[in-house]
């Protein structure tokens, strides 16, 4: 799993290359920890490189939401396709997460 | 086609010894390690035995990884002397699996069935401020790396039965896929 951050105005965009399981999904999060310290405040997490996720991922995911929202800071998911998508909706948490189809949409849900 | 799974409307991890999915009788068998790093290989040697036309196989190869981890890692703590026996049966419209681990027994079954009740309730509301604390199943043994929520998916995955002996060390599973009519799936079928 490759992690590469860019970043549009004030948003963070982390394109995840790769497959997010046991082995590597904890990286996904110490990433998104090291950014928090940083001020980071707005976070997009565009997984369209991404085939495969596993339990370990969705709970970086979970993660990563939770310490968001506590923290009254901004989070999108974006780009949730295929076997992605497929596991998160039999852990039915698309409703929980903050999901758009695009980055476009993803960054004018930040301007919301 | 009904799912003995649910009880009272609520999908449920069953005990049941005697459940026919226990029948091994024609299925295959491999035995590994319980080595971490290797969690993924042995479910691809598993995998590759289904037919390249089942339905979705990367999700059959992500939900069979996760119950290989959990008879690895929760079953038999890592512990390379511990063997995991996978027995396993593949066909367009099936995968049956039956997954043993030399570990003490899934304690906290009643527990996560109870949690996944509150789970449950708290989607069909709509709640999600109060989902928030259902969406990971915690023990004291949980780690950081654990995600917490596998056997919610595999609940539902799992929709011919998933259920487990009474030792709890042992739990067999199948997932019926939709039949296809010239090559397309049936519409409500899954």
């Amino acid at each position: 799993m490759e992690l590469k951050i860019r970043k549009s105005g004030e948003n963070y965009i982390i394109d995840v290359n790769g497959e997010m399981d046991l082995y590597n999904s904890y990286r996904l999060k110490e990433l998104v920890m090291k950014m928090l310290e940083k001020k980071v405040e707005r976070f997009i997490i565009n997984l369209e490189n991404v085939d495969y996720i596993d339990s370990s991922g969705i709970g970086a995911l979970i993660y990563i939401c939770s310490t968001i929202k506590k923290m009254n800071l901004k989070l999108v998911i974006t780009n949730i396709h295929g076997s992605v998508k497929k596991v998160i909706e039999l852990t039915k948490l698309m409703g929980y997460f903050p999901i758009t189809q695009t980055i476009e949409e993803a960054l004018q849900r930040m301007e919301a | 086609m009904t799912n003995e799974n649910l009880v009272n409307g609520i999908l449920e991890i069953r005990v049941d010894e005697n459940s026919p999915l226990f029948d091994k009788t024609g299925m295959l068998h491999k035995e590994f390690p319980s080595d971490f790093r290797q969690i993924r290989y042995f479910t691809l040697l598993i995998v590759q035995s289904a037919p390249p036309d089942i339905k979705e196989i990367n999700l059959l190869e992500q939900q069979i990884s996760e119950i290989i981890k959990n008879a690895v890692k929760h079953g038999n703590k890592c512990d390379v002397e511990k063997k995991v026996r996978v027995w396993y049966s593949f066909s367009p419209e099936h995968a049956h699996l039956v997954v043993e681990d030399e570990g003490e027994g899934f304690r906290d079954l009643e527990k996560w069935n109870e949690f996944n009740r509150r789970r449950q309730s708290c989607l069909d509301s709509g709640d999600y401020e109060k989902l928030a604390d259902f969406v990971s199943f915690r023990t004291i043994k949980s780690d950081d790396n654990d995600g917490g929520n596998a056997l919610f998916a595999a609940l539902e995955y799992w929709n011919g039965g998933f259920v487990f002996n009474q030792k709890r060390n042992c739990i067999a599973m199948l997932k019926r896929f939709p039949k296809r009519r010239l090559g397309v799936s049936v519409e409500g079928e899954s």
